[in-house]
């Protein structure tokens, strides 16, 4: 499981939401089982060479956040009856990329007209082209 | 436990404060880094903590006792320059830690020095400087220290043996142990620290936890109208902690409420509004530069 996290310290993004953010989406894509065990916080700091403590915050926030639970010396495991709704889960990957354009557009001064012009024919070229593809 | 507390330290050198009223602490499972332009006092500070130099002022405790001679035991420190002896070998290196600290492992000593790739039967002059750094960490590493001290340890190491720096250090935290560290290469500070501190001129111009600094810390940059605008009420702000201006960009560096200052920007009149991450290397350089103009002065020009 842990090859699927990578962290990018370098970001601006705090290391504990890069590796939150990462494991939820694994949660909701699947590629993390329900019920799977999860490395141990020095097992994954030393995985991904961060802090051992920035990786015991990061599974104290995906426990608040109803996605994983610890049982004392057992380790840590991606809930059963976990919090995680793939569907919404996507909806919400897609959606933060959609904001992070559309903020951009507008503050490049496209007006609401242009950017929906240009929604449109991404929306074309991913959409119809897969499905002729299919 | 093995907590680090640094209390108003002060080193004058011919009347100048070299550390200036300095306190800080290091709590046990951290890796701390130490940040700062050269002649920051960083080495100076590690070299009070070892009772190296004498501090001026102040006073440096190891889980509350004050340094003293078995204080060395539970301690390790690389310093920034090699204090090695040039004319023995690296193996008698480990022989003479070995007989100098009681906890010293020198199996443990010979599997790093393996893995940084360096030949023990080699007299230290004719070691590189990486290697050299390499030979002073894996003694540090082996001695069972509860509080080490690396000023530079991973300097002149190639990139592979300064990740596996980074590692050992990493291991030493999940132990327990307080680890205190200085680096000009703030890639390795932001992967491995978990609390910094930058000094500029002695003195500590910030300190925190570096998921912390990046998630409040936030620039928020804006494009002014023709005619300029007037940033009274927001340059005032307290989380406002400068406020940059070139040609006609205004650059806000904000600490918390990012999203509020975006729009207080924008219904002042700006437009291509952006909100920006700052990484270690952002924080660090705004901390040590002066900002463009005093929040004051700009908020003047600015002005209609």
């Amino acid at each position: 499981m842990p090859a699927v996290l990578t962290v990018d310290p370098r970001s601006g993004v705090p290391i504990y939401l890069q590796v939150v953010e990462q494991i939820k989406r694994s949660v909701a894509l699947g590629i993390l089982a329900s019920g799977e065990q999860l490395p141990t916080v020095k097992q994954l700091a030393l995985e991904l060479t961060v802090n051992p403590n920035t990786v015991a915050r990061a599974y104290r926030e995906l426990e608040r956040d109803g996605v994983i639970e610890t049982a004392v010396g057992r380790g840590s495991f991606v809930r059963r009856d976990g919090d995680v709704d793939s569907p919404r889960v996507a909806a919400e990957i897609a959606s933060d990329a959609l904001d992070v354009a559309l903020r951009e557009a507008r503050s490049v001064g496209l007006n609401a007209d242009r950017v929906r012009a240009l929604f449109e024919t991404a929306l074309t070229r991913w959409f119809t082209d897969a499905a002729k593809d299919a | 436990m093995s907590t680090i507390t640094i209390s108003h330290l002060r080193k004058d050198y011919g009347g100048v404060a070299a550390v200036d009223d300095l306190t800080l602490e290091v709590p046990d499972s951290t890796v701390f880094g130490l940040l700062g332009p050269n002649g920051a006092g960083k080495t100076t500070t590690f070299k009070c903590m070892l009772g190296l130099a004498r501090a001026t002022a102040g006073d440096v405790r190891y889980d509350g006792q004050a340094l003293r001679p078995e204080s060395f035991e539970r301690i390790a420190y690389v310093p920034e320059r090699s204090t090695l002896y040039d004319n023995f070998t690296v193996n008698e290196h480990i022989e003479m830690t070995r007989r100098a600290f009681r906890a010293f492992e020198p199996a443990r000593a010979r599997t790093l020095l393996e893995q940084f790739g360096v030949d023990s039967r080699k007299r230290v002059r004719a070691l590189s400087k990486g290697m050299k750094t390499a030979v002073m960490v894996a003694l540090a590493f082996s001695r069972q220290a509860e509080m080490l001290v690396l000023d530079e340890p991973t300097g002149g190491l190639d990139p592979v043996n300064q990740r596996h720096v980074l590692s050992l250090m990493i291991s030493e935290a999940a132990k327990g142990h307080s680890i205190i560290f200085s680096s000009h290469q703030i890639g390795q500070v932001e992967r491995a620290a978990e609390r910094i501190a930058i000094l500029q001129h002695g003195r500590l111009i910030l300190e925190g936890l570096v998921d912390d600094l990046k998630a409040d810390r936030k620039i928020v940059e804006g494009i002014a109208p023709v005619g300029g605008f007037s940033l009274d009420g927001i340059t005032s702000d307290s989380r406002v902690a400068r406020c940059d201006r070139t040609e006609r960009v205004v650059r806000l560096l904000v600490i918390d409420g990012a999203p509020e200052f975006a729009q207080r920007l924008a219904q002042a009149g700006a437009t291509g509004i952006r909100v920006l991450d700052m990484n270690l290397e952002d924080i660090f350089l705004y901390a040590v530069s002066p900002a463009d103009a005093t929040t004051a002065v700009v908020a003047q020009e600015l002005a209609p």
